[in-house]
């Protein structure tokens, strides 16, 4: 768990402070994102994890350590970074750059090799066609795979990931926030993940802490921030369509209907669906239900346009 | 060994010189033919592979001092304990630049005497501009995010410039060290008027006597050795630079 506690931080000859007395903690095997406008000290906030920077007053924890008990090195070999700009050593093959924190960590060449092969593996990569390539070789969503296998080198418990996939088309991004959920579930890394964009923070956090000018604002479920925004700034920071951001986040089996003797329709949609896909098509046929089947193709209920709008009367926990 | 092969023309080029400057009747005959009449041809009092070795003591010590010192205070001047002292040192090298090398090779004898020792301090400190110039702009050329996953992965700061650092700025370093090297070889000729030798000596001579030949056999040799050390350089430059673009 990584715990921050009080934390300020002001830059000289900056007016305001960049970071006040912010306190939040990243539970172990969770993601937590932090977000807000560009300023708002989000970053600041997560490179004072890993120690780039070193705050005013506060005090940040790992399991329980603070962090100024390590020498920044060696804090850093066990914290998992990935950039926005990725920064790829442009002068290694891909291959070298993954290996870099089990190198500097002096592990034997073999098993750095072997780790090398399974990270990029893990990351979609092909090992024996990629691992010789240069970074100037790779397209934008390549590199940024190689950025994440990188941070997971020397499989750190805690990774710090500051926009990790800003810099690519939004198709390669929804495919690579999808591997990441994937690698996620297996690995329960525990993730301190830096955005200023709300849908990425939905789709990738377990829980969401809104910053603005050095400050916490909300921290909750993506869930809560989007249904209960604690104030006008993080309505507008959410934006208008947020009920349809929190379709997409509940399953239909939230908002079911036990099965009618007649069928809705002649149709239906998967219990994994969310209730935004079951809009959708509830849109698409014009009909005013649909018929929910389990992997079986049983019919266990249906999903109406009355079940979601009670579905979302109901107060979330 | 495919790196290398861009260094493999300029050292034949470089034994092709050194092997030209050792046939001293070659020169005797071309230099001959080319001033008909002229009594004085070469030289008398070294063969034209005993200049060779002349100047290119003087410009391997001088250089080999630039470099050291210019590598040097460029990665000082860059490095956080030492961004203070940027302006001073760049500011005193330039102005270094803008004085006169006769002027220092003048200043320099009553101080250290005649011969190799004035030259080479001269030459050493008019060297020293172009590669503290290149380090800096190559130091400064390295992406910030490169830098900053250097130090996120947990690299030492000596580790960060030595194995990120100092790699992605090594093609700029080395234009500037050939800058300074090449100009290096034209500026020893000076070194005459000290006692140093060299390639100086016959041109001086020549000149002093009316006796072109002479001066010319020692502007031939001076100008076959800036183009063959500015291709050598130039080759370590590309090898460096490998077949990936460069980073700055």
């Amino acid at each position: 768990m990584i715990s921050i506690r009080n934390v300020s931080k002001s830059y000289e000859g900056a007016g305001a402070a960049a970071v006040r007395d912010l306190s939040f903690d990243v539970p172990a095997g969770e993601v937590v994102v932090l977000i807000g406008p560009s300023g708002c000290g989000k970053s600041t906030t997560m490179r004072m994890v890993n120690r780039l920077v070193e705050p005013d007053a506060g005090t940040i924890t790992i399991d329980g350590r603070d962090v100024r008990e390590y020498r920044p090195e060696q804090l850093r070999r066990h914290i998992g970074y990935a950039i926005q700009g990725v920064g790829l050593f442009p002068h290694w093959t891909v291959a070298q750059n993954v290996a870099v924190v089990p190198g500097l960590l002096g592990w034997e060449r073999e098993r750095v090799t072997e780790r090398t092969a399974e990270l990029l593996e893990l990351v979609g990569l092909e090992p024996g066609g990629y691992g010789r390539k240069y970074p100037h070789e790779l397209s934008g969503g390549e590199a940024q795979r190689v950025g994440v296998a990188r941070a997971l080198a020397a499989d750190p418990p805690v990774l710090l990931m500051d926009e990790p996939f800003g810099a690519v088309d939004p198709l390669t991004r929804d495919r690579l926030h999808a591997e990441f959920r994937a690698i996620q579930d297996r690995l329960k890394k525990t993730v301190l993940f830096v955005t200023h964009d709300m849908d990425e923070a939905v789709t990738l956090g377990d829980r969401i802490v809104v910053m603005r000018d050095g400050m916490l604002v909300q921290q909750d479920t993506p869930e809560r921030v989007l249904a209960y925004p604690a104030d006008a700034f993080v309505a507008s920071f959410v934006g208008a369509e947020r009920a349809l951001k929190r379709l997409s986040l509940a399953p239909v089996t939230e908002a079911l209907d036990p099965p009618g003797l007649a069928r809705a329709c002649d149709c239906s949609v998967g219990s994994t669906a969310s209730l935004r896909e079951a809009l959708a098509r509830i849109l698409e046929l014009g009909v005013p239900a649909i018929d929910v089947h389990d992997e079986h193709g049983a019919r266990i209920g249906t999903v109406s346009v009355e079940s979601i709008v009670e579905r979302f009367k109901r107060p979330l926990t | 060994m495919r790196a290398l092969r861009p260094i493999v023309a300029p050292i034949l080029a470089l034994i092709a010189y050194l092997s030209v400057a050792a046939a001293t009747p070659l020169w005797n005959t071309a230099l001959a033919a080319a001033f008909p009449g002229e009594t004085r041809i070469l030289y008398p009092d070294a063969t034209p592979l005993g200049l060779v070795v002349q100047h290119l003591e003087l410009v391997l010590i001088s250089s080999a001092i630039s470099i050291t010192v210019g590598l040097a205070l460029g990665i000082f001047i860059t490095r956080r304990a030492g961004v203070a002292f940027h302006d001073v040192v760049s500011d005193l090298t330039n102005l270094g630049q803008t004085f006169p090398p006769v002027a220092v090779f003048t200043l320099a004898v009553p101080l250290l005497g005649f011969g190799l020792r004035p030259t080479v301090v001269a030459l050493a400190l008019y060297g020293i501009l172009p590669v503290l110039r290149n380090t800096v702009a190559g130091l400064k050329g390295v992406p910030p995010e490169v830098l900053e996953s250097a130090d996120g992965v947990g690299m030492r700061p000596v580790q960060r410039l030595l194995r990120v650092e100092l790699p992605l700025a090594a093609p700029v370093i080395v234009a500037g060290i050939r800058v300074s090297v090449v100009v290096n070889v034209a500026t020893a000729t000076i070194g005459a008027i000290a006692g140093a030798g060299g390639f100086g000596a016959p041109i001086i001579n020549g000149l002093v006597n009316l006796a072109p030949a002479v001066t010319l056999e020692g502007a031939l040799l001076a100008a076959g050795l800036a183009l063959v050390l500015d291709a050598l350089l130039g080759g370590v430059e590309r090898a460096l630079t490998g077949g990936r673009p460069p980073a700055v």
